[in-house]
């Protein structure tokens, strides 16, 4: 556990060194670039935790498979379905609990699939997962451009009534309520996974199947259950966002784009434990909204925040390649 | 001297020091027994002479000059080989592509006539057979070390390093084996022979090296040490084998009719095997390695399925019983791999609840941890488990896994225990503490089925001997009715 804080810290200075040196090449002032990064990522918690909310659901997305040893790269695509399903549920029914359920079963069933095909065709989960993940992407950007924008403001979809709205859960200290809905949904994961039968399965599957088959526990359910479990949590995150946060998805989709894609960084800077992914959702929040800041006040490029969480997970592997060198050696 | 090391010390990145302070040397011309336990450092020494590990201090003398291989390629350039225990074959290949293909590496450019004609012509002088022609997985693997010895002869070495190239042979490939080392002698080819095996040393070797727990304790003359001294020298101390008292067999627990198992390839691997079990009785099963061991102790534990036949335990069918539910039946299962039985990457506690999940959850299937716990504690303790139980399985070492995962399967009292290869790879003292095990879990009334290639241990073990030959029971019967000639021809496929 200390070995694992250890290498994580290690990580994030050593690129925060890394981007640091390359801002200073690039001419810009870099010690003045960190300041506002950090400043402003953190200078409006409410923001910082609408931000965090759908990152820690699509971190789960990916970690869930992932400690099963399968890896799902679909986190996008389940969550673009959590969103679309979520919002239209909320159209027609005005009730959030149930456009909630609607935003999961989505993303479940979308993961359920890849990994079927995987189980009993034995193809690449990483394959499927990246053409569902397009095939939902224009799916997407063309049901909102012709059926389901909003006439009156037609450069976004149809939006969340109010009813279905989820708004802050304690007013007057401004805490959304979407985020303490993923901060226990990842809370339940851990005890799934670290305390029960079922997660129990689950890791030995993903850590040996032989010994799993050995055991009696049957590695295909196992790995349909994570995947099932994963869809579902991306689906929540992008349920989630739209109804605690834009109530409606804009049709460039912007607002969704790319949150499954940071999910893995999350996953993989959490240790794929859901409890590491709560506060690597929130670091990784305050860069994403600190690098926005930055852009605007030291006019630096919008990647810095990508570049530096790109940076933070290759060399959060390296430990893995010491290792490898070590061993062999 | 051909091989000389002095002072040879290697500490490991992790900080485990395999070797302290190492004297080695071997004569031209002599084959050098370099004889320990599991970890003693034997391998490591070797592979540090090879050039494949680099010494932490001390130097490495090799005819009369100092040297420093940069890796095995540039050993070779010497005329040093090592074969190792896993053969580096690529099984796929023919025989003559594979030596094609190794003596490409230091000779590049070299015509595969001429490699035939150079391993022909060693045939012809060591007057030994390899089929050229033949795919190499197709081959027993007696045979499949024969082309791996005469790989390494291809490039002329002075000196060959064998790391316990018997453990996986039948007696009669084994007898095959040491006449091909003394032809090899007789060419003036030095060699080093790794083993645990007192029998081997003083078999085969002139002069003998024993190192324990990375140190040297001596080198011998061969004719002028007995076995016992050798075993003290080895483990440090006396070690009195395991007793097998007088059978007392209760009622049937077992029956097995005419089982069918096939194998990942969809081969049949086991061909109608009959049998019945009693309590209080430990059956046998030897053969060589691969000679469908593993698939019928997956179809009896449930964990492959069984193509026709009838498993019955205690009158009930459990053919079609799924491995959870057998055992809970009273079924457990060894397997021989640990890397199968236990899950290396978790540590003691969830290991410890592996193959009984059901018996450690609490409401709503929660895993009740302080119970795990306690059990852990418990097989540490009867067992004698070095290790702390929150450390991950894989750091144990091979002793200690194998003690939790014997000690694992015995602490749930099975009625009938099935058991792989209980002792593969460990040192004396770990065999010893695993045999006594089983024969006082037998003395209890309990049943076992003991599936093993060590002919030693079926003998000192079991009840009653079954040889299994390409799926079939070559020969079922009593101990007693067995000599360690008539098992070594039931096992290679001959009637006796």
């Amino acid at each position: 556990m200390r070995k694992v804080i250890l290498e994580v810290s290690l990580s994030i200075i050593l690129s925060f060194l890394i981007g640091y040196t390359t801002l200073i090449l690039m001419g810009y002032d870099a010690t003045k670039v960190f300041s506002i990064v950090i400043r402003e990522g953190l200078s409006n918690p409410t923001y910082l935790m609408i931000r965090s909310t759908p990152l820690i659901l699509t971190a789960l997305a990916f970690s869930i498979p992932s400690l099963v040893g399968v890896f799902n790269i679909g986190g996008e695509g389940q969550f673009y379905l959590g969103a679309l399903s979520s919002l239209l549920i909320a159209h027609i029914t005005g009730n959030s609990l149930l456009s909630i359920i609607t935003g999961m079963a989505a993303g479940g069933l979308l993961s359920v699939l890849i990994a079927v095909i995987k189980v009993k065709r034995g193809v690449n989960e990483v394959v499927t997962s990246i053409m569902f993940n397009w095939i939902i992407y224009f799916s997407l950007l063309y049901l909102i451009s012709t059926y389901l924008f909003d006439p009156l403001m037609p450069y976004q979809s149809i939006s969340v009534p109010k009813t279905a709205r989820i708004d802050y859960l304690i007013v007057h200290i401004q805490i959304p309520a979407i985020f303490p809905i993923a901060v226990l949904t990842s809370l339940v994961m851990y005890f799934l996974l670290y305390h029960s039968a079922l997660g129990y399965k689950m890791r030995v599957v993903g850590i040996s199947p032989k010994a799993a088959r050995y055991a009696g526990f049957d590695p295909e359910s196992s790995i349909i259950l994570s995947m099932l479990i994963g869809g579902a949590m991306g689906g929540l995150g992008g349920s989630l966002l739209i109804l605690g946060h834009t109530h409606a998805i804009d049709s460039t989709m912007s607002g969704l784009y790319g949150m499954g894609f940071a999910g893995i960084g999350a996953g993989l800077l959490g240790r794929n434990n859901p409890i590491g992914i709560i506060l690597s959702s929130i670091f990784l929040s305050m860069l994403i909204i600190g690098g926005e800041a930055a852009e605007l006040r030291a006019r630096v490029p919008t990647e810095l925040a990508d570049a530096l969480i790109g940076m933070i997970v290759i060399v959060l592997s390296a430990p893995y390649i010491v290792r490898l060198v070590r061993v062999r050696r | 001297m051909l091989v000389e090391m002095r002072g040879i010390t290697k500490v490991y990145p992790d900080g485990v020091v395999a070797l302290r302070g190492v004297d080695f040397e071997a004569s031209e011309g002599e084959i050098h027994g370099l004889l320990g336990e599991n970890g003693a450092g034997k391998t490591t020494l070797m592979r540090i002479l090879y050039g494949e590990i680099k010494q932490t201090s001390g130097e490495v003398i090799f005819s009369g000059k100092a040297v420093s291989f940069k890796g095995p390629w540039d050993s070779m350039r010497s005329g040093i080989s090592m074969v190792y225990q896993r053969f580096s074959l690529v099984p796929t290949m023919s025989v003559i592509e594979n030596l094609h293909l190794y003596l490409s590496s230091l000779q590049s450019g070299i015509r595969i006539e001429e490699v035939r004609k150079r391993a022909e012509e060693i045939m012809e002088r060591l007057k030994f057979r390899v089929p050229l022609e033949a795919n190499v997985e197709d081959l027993a693997v007696g045979v499949q070390q024969r082309a791996e010895i005469m790989k390494v002869l291809l490039s002329k070495p002075k000196l060959i390093i064998l790391d316990e190239p018997t453990s996986v042979l039948t007696p009669i490939e084994i007898r095959e084996l040491f006449r091909i080392l003394k032809e090899l002698k007789e060419d003036g080819i030095t060699i080093i022979f790794i083993t645990h095996k007192l029998k081997e040393v003083k078999e085969i070797t002139d002069r003998v090296t024993i190192l324990r727990k990375g140190e040297r304790v001596g080198t011998y003359e061969t004719p002028s040490v007995s076995e016992e001294e050798l075993a003290v020298m080895m483990v440090g101390r006396g070690i009195t084998p395991a007793k097998r008292g007088a059978p007392s067999l209760g009622r049937e627990v077992m029956r097995v009719e005419d089982l069918w198992v096939r194998d990942d390839r969809g081969l049949h691997a086991v061909k109608g095997v009959s049998f019945e079990l009693h309590e209080g009785e430990i059956l046998g099963i030897a053969g060589v390695q691969g000679n469908g061991q593993l698939e019928l102790a997956e179809a009896l534990a449930g964990i492959r399925g069984v193509e026709r036949g009838r498993i019955i335990i205690d009158g009930k069918d459990i053919t079609n019983l799924p491995a959870e539910a057998r055992y809970r039946e009273g079924l457990a299962y060894i397997p021989d791999s640990r890397a199968v039985g236990l899950v290396l990457e978790m540590n003691l506690v969830e290991n410890s609840i592996l193959t009984s999940l059901r018996d450690f959850l609490g409401k709503g299937s929660r895993i009740i941890w302080p119970l795990a716990s306690s059990r852990a504690g418990e097989i540490i303790e009867r067992f004698n488990v070095i290790g702390s139980l929150r450390g991950q399985v894989k750091y144990l070492s091979g002793g200690n896994q194998q003690r939790l995962l014997v000690g694992r399967e015995i602490i749930k009292a099975p009625r009938v225990l099935i058991v792989s290869e209980p002792t593969q790879g460990l040192d004396l003292a770990a065999t010893e503490f695993i045999r006594s095990t089983l024969l006082k879990f037998r003395e209890e009334g309990r049943s076992i089925i003991l599936i093993s290639t060590d002919l030693d241990e079926i003998f000192e073990l079991c009840d009653r001997i079954a040889v299994i030959y390409e799926g079939r029971f070559m020969g079922m019967g009593r101990n007693e009715n067995f000599t360690l000639e008539r098992l070594g021809l039931l096992m290679g496929g001959v009637n006796a």
